[in-house]
């Protein structure tokens, strides 16, 4: 494997380069986000960038896309050295982009997603409509372009932002994470559209760091880390453990948990749960059920992993399980103890350690230091508080423990929250919430949005945790891991527990027709 | 950070702001086409030893003012009703201790207690209408205040008595005055003994803020009210405890006056306070440090006025419209402040484990600086 | 920096919240024609820097100068004694949080910058007066409607200036019932207190001992004894509750409300013909707008002027009266005004009733009879 980054030119194709970053810099007060960047994406392929969150990739696109102005290096695009200050600059030169996060306005129809800013193309009216159906076509989107936003699936709201980017006469479209929000089935659907979208002669630029899906559909990766090109190989030449290694530059964990700890001591119980939301229609008097008749339990050493696609109750359930949210019905017994009318901090009291799923809102006081933070759900307990009294020596001190035991990079406990990088913090909530001997640790994503090194430290606590006979709920998009961590794995889908698989035998394809209710038979393989 | 650089760092807004604001008002002063050169010769003249006494007065009690402020706003609770909680708790104070029932200083201590739960119940109406009915804080304690104001004149009209054009309560008797201390000998002003509330305020905040459970769960709730609720802040009940508090501290803003001065509530009493008190509160961050600094610039602004108007014939208005300057100018100073400070401090961290070798141990427990906060 | 602007967007509600009391919103300015309550280049102490007479220290109280009635009644007295006694003068302006002390620190200040005499504008000031007179025996003090003698009873140095308000209020109270044609008539008082409740008692008695039967609607704008802003400084609070007045069938409405009786003028202006008001403490005639000016029937004339001009007189012939002084109907201290000749033909009947007034045939009321 190569690890050369420069002008070398796949076989046979002489054309020039879409395009060319030679030394890319960029410098933020303190903090250097990207240096000497050398990157060539040859027309007509589909070229990944891979790299850990924080490695520099958002950076590096946004200065593709003029949000951001390099501090060294060029740019080159088809051939001319451009300055791209805008992204209006950008889109002059064919270069467009499909962010993670929609930019689409819901109660309007894809016709008018479409042409909104851009009215000058073809107008908003017939022209535009045939200008849509010609691209819908072309590249077998399958889009109305009468049809409301709100009204569509992730999948085609995502084609109706990669729809947009071509209408404006994009060449080179930049997709940041775009699988992060698909399940497998979406996922490859997209991928079809992406080869379809080469084979016109268009430059895909794809940023993931779900290393199979890129040697699935890439000619070309990029793999950054720490701010700068490491490699450029073809996906063929590695293995998807080899990329990994090259973007963490070590050797990599896996999340698998090893022999079964589970124990036949019930620690959580939960019965026919069902959370209602505020109804939203005037006159209505009753929402609709985001949680419906929820019944599992979870044993001493067991961890329970729950699938499902974003959005289908998965966060009611939690904040249910914590006491944030009164359920309509039901009951939950923490061990012996019914603790369903129990408020939050009693709940917590009883041992119920939570790491929750936004840890910015939910987890941390970002402009506290790390040591008031030790205190934020121990606010009864000891060695943060002694009676209605704040016990500062002691919380400092089982800060600086879990800053040790937890290895959180931080240069001392006196540090806001909020300068930590997202795994240095999730690993300080982890360390909290292990604290004072939880029963139950109802754990929302624990690794989301952090680097690959606290992802493998994260859960081997998790595992820990399962060890010393926690029972463990996980809530997880990701469903290696999911599959790595659990002992059982149940799906939710509208609301409701649908599947129940062992996390020995079952493929992410399984989860994924489960989460989105195709039935088993259609995607047995 | 070195001790320098963080005292720099912790005083650049406040200087900023003041310098700034010196600026606009030199401005402004121009433009009306008053004596600019007066201005800032009478501002920057030491002021008499009885005006440095009457700026101590005023400071008290804006302090007292400025913390009932600082109390709500710790958690995002904007009550705007001191002003209201304090004037009928300083007439519940004044009309018990009028009546005389209880002999000398008990009647003193009971009459403050009065004060106190009598601003803490007109607080705490607006906090349970908050909490339990959702109404905005602001709206309610603006109708309370007109409201305060209202009961007062009747009560007062009702079973008050006049003296010449003024109507007052009774006078309290002798035995439950406090009086003045002497601070110059020769200072026909004197600071009110009731003075000492303030230091009592200012020592009890700051150990309620940082010292116990609620007030952790009262800054917590302000600093991110979901991260409050999941760690098991039951918010409800911190709005209404927290606008108890802030209203029992609002009760005690007119006392020294009263108890040292005017011996009864009246005509005179003096109005205003709770408003002054919120600009305080901003003014100081809602820091017990901050809020002694603000109160002290108001109150030297206020004390300045009658000079200028005086002796430079600048308008009162001109010293309202500095002091409001003065809060713009720390609200966009902090701003700015605190970005260059968040900025700094992810630079430093970053920049502290770049240095340490790949996989130590992080810089293990740094110093336990006094970070008091 | 959400909350930051969640915390500006408060302090803007606060300061509105203060400024909707305190604002001289609506109050339509001086209107050209004003002698007094102009800008700063027509102030007669700042263009008068030397002069053998007096130096004569005036702190006014709250609405300050360009009130266009009680605050700059004493101004007018300070341009007569400029004018008349060759004085000089000093001014200081009251603040909405006045306490005592700060009120005592704003005579001090006088006192100390060398005037004599030191007149305070307003009773609040009775307290801190009390306290002070006794400080500098060499300066005299006097304050407008107080009571600090009553305080500091052994000062030979301290006058309180008092107004028989109610024989004033009695004369435009005749006027205001002769004029009635509905036979319905009101009265806008600011802080309801002792004080204004003389002005109210006076008008009633008047306009009673013509009509006896006259129906008499009577508003106050705050019972708050010690939110003289809501009283005296709110044109907007006096428009309303005029207007209310004249939508009910009154036709004059007379205001004691300092600065807030701007908008008593507003509201009779947009009243329209028949409708009238009248105005209290100085010639409100003169100050008035050219399209208030029609409807302004009177004034009680309450002679602040006089009183501030013979206080500085006393000091200069060094014959310092202390303790109370009264300004009644008969000694000239309160009148009405002629001004704008819509009160000619009712002038034999005023007239007629002051002389009952000044002969003691006739006592008027001093408070309310309620």
């Amino acid at each position: 494997m190569s690890t050369s980054t420069g002008s070398q030119t796949q076989a046979g194709r002489t054309r020039t380069p879409a395009i060319e970053l030679r030394g890319i810099g960029k410098r933020f007060p303190g903090v250097i986000a990207n240096h000497d960047v050398d990157i060539t994406i040859e027309s007509g392929t589909i070229h990944a960038l891979v790299g850990e969150n924080g490695a520099g990739k958002s950076t590096l696109m946004k200065i593709l896309y003029g949000v951001q102005r390099p501090d060294d290096g060029t740019i080159t695009v088809e051939g001319q050295q451009v300055t791209l200050s805008t992204p209006a600059d950008a889109i002059a030169r064919g270069i467009g982009m499909v962010f993670q996060h929609f930019m689409l306005a819901d109660n309007l129809t894809v016709l008018e997603n479409v042409t909104l800013g851009a009215e000058k193309l073809h107008g908003i009216g017939d022209a535009a409509r045939a200008r849509i159906v010609e691209i819908s076509e072309q590249y077998g989107f399958g889009l109305d372009p009468d049809e409301l936003v709100e009204t569509l699936g992730v999948g085609e709201r995502q084609r109706v932002e990669i729809l947009k980017v071509l209408y404006r006469g994009a060449r080179i479209i930049i997709l940041d994470e775009p699988t992060a929000v698909l399940v497998p089935q979406e996922v490859d659907a997209l991928f079809d559209n992406l080869r379809l979208l080469r084979e016109e002669g268009n430059t895909l630029i794809f940023i993931s760091h779900k290393l199979d899906e890129v040697r699935a559909v890439a000619d070309r990766i990029t793999v950054i880390r720490r701010g700068t090109t490491v490699a450029s190989v073809a996906p063929a030449e590695v293995t998807s453990r080899q990329l990994a290694e090259l973007m963490v530059g070590s050797e990599l964990p896996s999340p698998s948990t090893g022999e079964s700890t589970v124990t036949d001591r019930v620690l959580l119980s939960v019965r026919d749960l069902t959370v209602r939301d505020a109804p939203t229609v005037p006159g209505q008097t009753v929402g609709r059920a985001v949680l419906a008749d929820v019944s599992f339990d979870i044993h001493a050493g067991e961890v329970l992993g729950i699938a499902g696609v974003e959005g289908n109750g998965q966060t009611e359930l939690v904040e249910a399980l914590v006491g944030m949210r009164r359920p309509e019905q039901g009951s939950v017994h923490l061990a012996d103890q019914d603790v369903s009318e129990w408020s939050t901090r009693r709940r917590r009291e009883a041992g119920i350690g939570y790491v929750p799923e936004d840890r910015h809102r939910h987890g941390l006081l970002l402009d506290s230091p790390l040591w008031e933070n030790r205190i934020l759900g121990h606010q009864t307990r000891p060695p943060s508080v002694r009676g209605g009294w704040l016990d500062v020596r002691g919380s400092r001190k089982d800060s600086t423990r879990i800053v040790e035991q937890y290895d959180v990079r931080t240069p001392g406990i006196d540090t806001t929250a909020r300068a930590l990088s997202g795994g240095n913090q999730q690993k300080f909530i982890v360390g909290r919430e292990m604290s004072g001997d939880p029963v139950l640790l109802v754990a929302a994503h624990p690794t989301r949005g952090v680097d690959v090194g606290a992802q493998a430290q994260i859960w081997q606590h998790v595992k820990d945790a399962r060890r010393e006979g926690l029972a463990v709920l996980l809530v997880s998009a990701d469903l290696d891991e999911l599959i790595g961590l659990s002992d059982t794995i149940r799906v939710m889908l509208r609301g409701r527990l649908v599947g129940d698989f062992d996390p020995q035998t079952v493929t992410p394809q399984e989860l994924g027709s489960a989460m989105t209710g195709a039935g088993d038979e259609e995607t047995a393989r | 950070m070195s001790v320098v650089r963080r005292a720099v760092v912790v005083l650049a807004a406040p200087v900023l702001a003041l310098v700034v604001a010196g600026l606009i008002v030199s401005g402004l002063l121009l433009a009306t086409g008053d004596d600019v050169a007066g201005f800032w010769r009478v501002m920057t003249t030491v002021p008499s030893e009885r005006s440095i006494v009457a700026i101590m007065n005023q400071s008290t009690i804006l302090y007292v003012s400025g913390v009932a402020a600082a109390i709500g706003f710790r958690m995002n609770l904007f009550n705007i009703g001191v002003e209201g909680q304090y004037r009928l708790g300083g007439f519940a104070a004044g009309a018990f201790a009028g009546q005389a029932w209880l002999p000398g200083y008990l009647n003193t201590v009971v009459a403050i207690l009065v004060a106190m739960l009598v601003g803490a119940l007109w607080a705490g109406i607006a906090g349970v209408l908050r909490a339990y009915r959702g109404v905005s804080e602001v709206i309610s304690t603006i109708m309370l205040n007109a409201i305060a104001g209202s009961l007062i004149g009747y009560l007062i009209k009702r079973w008050g008595e006049s003296t010449g054009n003024a109507t007052n309560t009774k006078a309290m008797p002798e035995g439950s005055r406090i009086g003045t201390v002497a601070v110059f000998p020769d200072s026909p002003v004197e600071l009110y003994g009731l003075g000492l509330l303030a230091v009592v305020v200012g020592v009890g905040f700051w150990v309620l803020l940082n010292r116990t459970r609620f007030g952790f769960d009262l800054r917590a709730t302000g600093a991110s009210e979901s991260a409050a609720v999941a760690s098991g802040v039951d918010t409800r009940r911190m709005i209404v405890v927290t606008m108890l508090v802030s209203g029992g501290v609002a009760g005690l803003i007119g006392l020294p006056v009263m108890f040292s001065q005017s011996y009864n509530y009246g005509s005179s009493f003096q109005t205003g306070l709770g408003f002054t008190g919120i600009a305080v509160a901003l003014l100081g961050r809602n820091h017990p440090v901050g809020i002694a600094f603000g109160a002290l610039v108001f109150a030297y602004l206020s004390q300045q006025a009658n000079l200028l108007n005086i002796q430079a014939g600048i308008s009162p208005d001109i010293i309202e419209a500095t002091q409001g300057i003065i809060v713009l100018a720390v609200v966009i100073a902090y701003v700015v402040v605190r970005r260059y400070r968040v900025r700094q401090e992810q630079a430093q961290v970053a920049r502290q484990l770049d240095d340490a070798p790949p996989g130590a141990a992080p810089a293990s427990a740094a110093t336990p600086a006094g970070g008091a906060r | 920096m959400r909350r930051m602007s969640k915390i500006a967007a408060v302090t803007m509600v606060g300061a509105l919240a203060l400024t909707g009391c305190g604002s001289n919103s609506g109050g339509g300015g001086g209107g050209g024609s004003s002698s007094s309550g102009g800008s700063a280049s027509e102030d007669v102490c700042k263009s008068k820097t030397d002069g053998d007479g007096p130096k004569i220290g005036l702190a006014y109280d709250v609405g300050g100068r360009g009130d266009q009635s009680f605050n700059d009644s004493a101004y007018a007295g300070l341009e007569k004694a400029v004018e008349d006694l060759d004085a000089t003068c000093v001014e200081a302006n009251a603040q909405t949080d006045d306490n005592d002390t700060t009120r005592a620190e704003r005579l001090r200040t006088l006192a100390e910058g060398g005037v004599n005499p030191v007149i305070a504008v307003g009773y609040l000031y009775s307290p801190a007066a009390a306290k002070v007179a006794p400080e500098y025996p060499d300066v005299d003090f006097a304050v407008i409607d107080g009571y600090a003698s009553t305080i500091a009873t052994d000062a030979t140095n301290l006058a309180d200036l008092t107004f028989a308000e109610n024989e004033g209020s009695y004369l435009v109270g005749v006027a205001a019932a002769l004029e009635s044609k509905s036979g319905k008539i009101g009265f806008v008082g600011g802080v309801d207190g002792e004080l204004i409740q003389k002005f109210e008692a006076g008008y009633v008695a008047g306009a009673k001992s013509v009509k006896p039967d006259i129906d008499i609607a009577i508003q106050y704008l705050t019972q708050d004894q010690a939110d003289a802003a809501t009283g005296y400084e709110n044109p907007s609070g006096g428009k309303a509750a005029a207007e209310a007045m004249y939508q009910d069938g009154a036709d004059v409405v007379y205001h004691a409300a300092g600065k807030s009786g701007l908008g008593v003028f507003q509201a009779a202006a947009a009243a329209g013909d028949g409708n009238w008001a009248i105005g209290v403490d100085s010639d409100q005639y003169l100050t008035a707008p050219k399209d208030q000016q029609p409807r302004i029937l009177t004034s009680m004339l309450k002679r602040i002027d006089t009183a501030v001009l013979e206080a500085g007189k006393a000091v200069q012939d060094d014959s310092w009266k202390s303790g109370f002084v009264t300004y009644d109907l008969k000694s000239d201290g309160v009148g009405y005004s002629t001004s704008g000749g819509f009160v000619d033909d009712l002038k034999t009947q005023i007239d007629e009733a002051a002389d009952q007034i000044k002969s003691g045939e006739v006592t008027v009321p001093a408070k309310p009879e309620n």
